[in-house]
């Protein structure tokens, strides 16, 4: 061993992209894990994009402070925008409490990194709540997937889903049009925030073997809570999705 | 920049384990209450309170004035925040700024796919709406449904 690392000193040092080293000093795992959200933010994207293309050439389209303008035990309330908004602000701690626990992880700080992850198991679990909340009474209200497809569906079913002041013209004179639009509304809506939602319960899965792990020393053991990083990586890219599911569903 | 694994001296390391390459305990960062930590922590959190503030900017312009703007207006500055509170998730929340240049630029490349999918959304959706508004057979079929009871 001695004999070999005098040889290495008096080598030439390996080229950068030679072999033998990371040139980006990013281990396989972590870029793993960046070129799979990368491919996940295309499926997203593909999905967006799609939701964007059909609104783009709908003549009437349902208004977000219409549908979302309920809140758990509020009754009829008219608070457009609130619950969604409760739901951004817990994602959005969720993240801040992950890149607490990779930062704990830097220095090998097991209590904190496990303090944390339990902050954001916890965050995860809430916002899953709001969202099952947030299904369940759309679908109280008849949207689901393939709903108002009939041609029997009478106008008063959808037109509380839609800004009258601004379409109610429509609406009257060629309702179809209205009903179409509903029916795409409630398909993307329930296909992006499900797949989107899907996402955070595999987040929080993770979150949890990786809390147990790190509970029982197994990264303490490896020297270090790379593991911890990766997975953040994943969590922060769930908030990052949502972000723009946010803007595309609620405000746009 | 935090630049906890940014050092080219670490390459005995790169035997067995590679995920001690850039391990922080390993790149000598050991004390939790050092300066350099606690800076760290009042970063991440001043980003927080950023991210918190533009949300709430959007909420509130969606619930009060974005209907009595023009729509185009109002869906630029809801996309530049959105794509600003993309940013500051990524280059901080997820560290992509303390990573090397290479690695940036590799990671964000294929992201100019977007530009073509925007492109390409605008041009289909344009074409639909055009035959959604003056197609004569959606004309017919809408105002002559087969069933005239049903409305």
């Amino acid at each position: 061993m001695s004999q070999q690392a005098t040889v290495v000193t008096t080598a030439p040092e390996p080229k950068l992209w030679a072999g033998g080293r990371s040139p980006y000093n990013v281990s396989y795992g972590k870029m793993m894990m960046w070129f799979f959200l990368l491919s996940d933010a295309l499926t997203f994207g593909a999905l967006l994009i799609s939701y964007g293309t059909t609104r783009f050439f709908s003549t009437v389209w349902p208004d977000a402070n219409q549908v979302f303008k309920s809140f758990p035990f509020m009754g009829e309330s008219d608070l457009p925008l609130v619950f969604v908004s409760l739901m951004t602000f817990i994602l959005i701690m969720s993240s801040v409490t992950m890149v607490l626990a990779v930062h704990a992880g830097h220095y090998g700080d097991k209590k904190n990194v496990a303090k944390w992850l339990l902050w954001t198991i916890i965050g995860g679990i809430c916002f899953l709540s709001c969202q099952a909340w947030e299904w369940t009474h759309l679908h109280s209200e008849g949207g689901w997937w393939g709903s108002f497809l009939d041609a029997g569906i009478p106008v008063k079913d959808f037109a509380h889903f839609f800004n009258l002041h601004k379409v109610g013209n429509v609406i009257n004179t060629n309702p179809d049009l209205a009903k179409q639009s509903t029916h795409l509304f409630f398909n993307y809506f329930f296909t992006i925030t499900g797949f989107h939602g899907g996402h955070v319960t595999s987040g929080v899965i993770f979150n949890i073997l990786i809390l147990v792990n790190t509970v029982n020393g197994v990264y303490e053991r490896r020297g270090h809570y790379e593991m911890v990083e990766k997975i953040g990586l994943y969590w922060h890219f769930v908030d990052l999705v949502w972000v723009f599911v946010f803007t595309c569903f609620y405000l746009l | 920049m935090s630049g906890h694994h940014n050092s080219n001296n670490i390459q005995h390391l790169y035997e067995g384990d590679q995920s001690k390459l850039y391990s922080g305990v390993l790149a000598h960062h050991s004390d939790v209450n050092s300066e350099e930590s606690k800076k760290q922590v009042g970063r991440i959190w001043k980003i927080f309170w950023f991210l918190l503030v533009i949300t709430i900017v959007e909420v509130v312009m969606g619930m009060m004035f974005s209907h009595k703007m023009p729509r185009a207006v109002a869906n630029f500055i809801f996309l530049a925040l959105t794509l600003v509170k993309a940013g500051y998730i990524v280059a901080v929340f997820m560290h992509l700024g303390d990573e090397f240049k290479g690695f940036k630029v590799t990671v964000l490349i294929p992201l100019v796919l977007f530009v073509w999918f925007i492109i390409a959304f605008l041009a289909d959706g344009g074409f639909w709406l055009r035959m959604n508004n003056e197609s004569p057979s959606r004309t017919h079929v809408t105002s002559a449904p087969a069933n005239p009871n049903e409305y």
